[in-house]
């Protein structure tokens, strides 16, 4: 590959345009164009890899559906019903709030794909909860809402999963059942960390709500928290593809909302369906653009060019992994995750597969990687709704969400070293890797 | 007139919406049948995975064609968001006239593509692809147009604003 080829040309040319803050799925269309042109191929190319690659691969479909999804949920009075039943649970030990709010996105982890759609959905909700009478800062409500909504798409259901077995060809039921065990552990390293706080700076106690009354609390909340079941339990038991589970997730998100909650309009309905679908639209859009720019990719040979480049340098599996984790997590901190898990993983995955690493296990370790880039400054969406929502400055809700940004570091980095924590929970339900 | 013309684009507006959330609609609609069609009929049907899967091209390229606004859209934002309004301007309109340059060089290409595709068609619902995939055509054509206004609003009208990060229409 020399300095002045097409293939650079193109790079220098989406770099350059995404950096003046062009929408990056036109960036690398007109980028591939670019290529197509000076390399003296078809142009039409960029209609047909873009247009045959968004009609063929039908997984996809699960993205604007769990979007769909989440957005019901979010109409619904699911959420204070969610919360009332953590509260009668977790409520009454110091910090109770804090707990709550852990163990809340806990919950919705298992209902929503999405961990924006989670801090925007229960975020106000949690924020009034929480700095009412000044009980905790504002900034650490903010800070711990950002933390535990990352939680979201590491369990199952998960966008960015679905994203990532697009890429990479794993099955995408299996990727799932890799994350219960990572999320479960980043909530609990969570929870270590309010522990530690609640009893040094004497965090609040919430009133305990009497144990005969928790039975009628957790059946008012029982057809919220059956959802995970219900869409786990189609995937694995095979009676729908993922790509129907996350229809049936929205179905359902939908039935219990009109039917038992009584709680939604035909106007909600209609919001929550645009709003859904203007989010698949621009998600697709980035989508549309690295289908493009990974035929590029391709034609280039680059992931193979990167393999045979790293196999020279001897890479044990595990150094290989820990260079990712140092790449992505820079990465994250500058750009939006589905950009990495569009543009960078695709290059990365010939050479972890070389190295014998494991597609679930890696996959995995990618996903928790971008969501805790979702609160990494300069750049972290999670952070930006928040600062948002709790209107504190975002430095402050920075300085917060340190002490649980080591926690999770640490969560990756024994989920890195030990593929068992990600894929004994796959292999136990038959994964054959 | 001209505040004739502004209701008239922004009734426009709402229909290109509706239709977009229509798209949505019936996609959730052929899985929860297809799902059905399954256990209750015993009966597989293939053709609501075909129309999801055209259903899915059409919403994502009409979306940005119509109805996704700039601030919606993904994209790197740092440096663009630090830059000072002239900055800004000069800076939108490269990428704004590179865009519309390389959209405009490839329509050819593109165009004979689709039109080729007229030889082929869908499996289960026989439509046309060149008809499946106009939407294309239709898109590279809207986006232009767009980029054109946007780059002439950025010339010679008020320096483009920074995006709002919290608005953008991210799934992750």
């Amino acid at each position: 590959m020399s300095i002045a080829s097409p293939f650079s040309a193109s790079i220098v040319a989406i770099t350059a345009l995404a950096f003046l803050g062009l929408p990056i799925g036109h960036a690398m269309i007109a980028g591939s164009i670019l290529y197509l042109l000076l390399a003296g191929l078809d142009m039409g190319t960029a209609a047909e890899q873009l247009l045959n690659g968004m009609y063929a691969n039908y997984i996809i479909l699960a993205v604007p559906l769990f979007i769909l999804a989440a957005e019901l949920m979010n109409i619904g009075s699911m959420t204070d019903r969610l919360m009332a039943f953590c509260n009668a649970v977790v409520g009454r030990f110091r910090g109770g709030l804090a707990y709550v709010n852990i163990v809340q996105s806990i919950i919705f982890a298992g209902m929503s794909g999405s961990a924006i759609a989670d801090a925007a959905g229960t975020g106000k909700m949690m924020q009034q909860m929480m700095t009412r009478d000044g009980k905790y800062p504002a900034s650490y409500a903010a800070a711990l809402t950002a933390v535990t909504a990352v939680i979201g798409p590491v369990i199952p259901p998960s966008i960015p999963m679905v994203i990532y077995a697009l890429v990479s060809d794993a099955s995408i039921g299996y990727l799932f059942l890799g994350g219960v065990v990572p999320g479960l552990l980043m909530a609990l390293s969570q929870m270590g960390i309010v522990a530690f706080q609640a009893r040094r700076l004497n965090f609040p106690v919430e009133p305990p709500t009497p144990l005969r009354k928790l039975p009628r609390i957790a059946w008012k909340a029982l057809p919220s928290l059956m959802m995970p079941v219900v869409l786990l339990g189609g995937i694995y038991t095979g009676a729908t593809t993922p790509t129907e589970a996350a229809a049936v997730a929205a179905a359902y998100a939908l039935a219990i909302s009109v039917l038992l909650y009584r709680s939604v309009s035909f106007g909600d309905f209609y919001r929550s369906i645009l709003a859904s679908a203007r989010t698949s639209a621009s998600i697709g859009m980035l989508i549309a653009g690295a289908l493009v720019f990974n035929y590029v990719v391709t034609v280039e040979n680059i992931p193979q060019s990167l393999s045979l480049l790293l196999a020279g340098w001897q890479l044990s599996p595990t150094v290989f992994l820990v260079l990712v984790n140092v790449l992505l997590l820079l990465l994250g901190c500058v750009l939006e995750g589905t950009t990495i898990l569009l543009v960078i993983v695709p290059v990365l995955i010939p050479t972890a597969r070389a190295l014998g690493i494991d597609m679930v296990h890696f996959g995995v370790v990618v996903v928790v990687n971008i969501m805790i880039g979702l609160v990494t400054p300069p750049y972290g969406l999670l952070l930006f709704i928040m600062t948002r929502i709790a209107e504190v400055p975002l430095m402050d809700i920075v300085r917060d969400v340190l002490p649980f940004l080591w926690a999770m570091i640490g969560s990756l980095v024994l989920i890195t070293y030990f593929p068992e924590l990600v894929l004994w929970l796959p292999r136990l339900l038959g994964y054959q890797g | 007139m001209l505040v004739k013309l502004r209701s008239l684009a922004r009734s426009l507006y709402r229909v290109s919406e509706a239709i977009l959330a229509a798209m949505l609609g019936l996609m959730f609609l052929a899985f929860l049948l297809q799902i059905a069609f399954r256990y209750l009929f015993n009966l597989p049907i293939g053709w609501t995975n075909e129309l999801s899967a055209i259903l899915w091209i059409w919403l994502v390229l009409w979306g940005a064609a119509f109805v996704v606004r700039e601030e919606e859209e993904i994209r790197f934002d740092l440096v663009y968001a630090s830059a000072r309004p002239g900055a800004r301007r000069v800076m939108f309109l490269i990428s704004a006239v590179s865009l519309i340059v390389l959209y405009a060089i490839s329509f050819p290409a593109v165009f004979d593509y689709v039109a080729f595709m007229r030889v082929e068609s869908t499996a289960y619902l026989k439509i046309r692809f060149d008809w499946l995939f106009s939407i294309y055509l239709v898109f590279v054509v809207s986006v232009i147009v767009r980029y054109l206004w946007l780059a002439w609003q950025a010339a010679f009208g008020r320096a483009p604003q920074e995006f709002d990060p919290t608005k953008m229409g991210s799934g992750v």
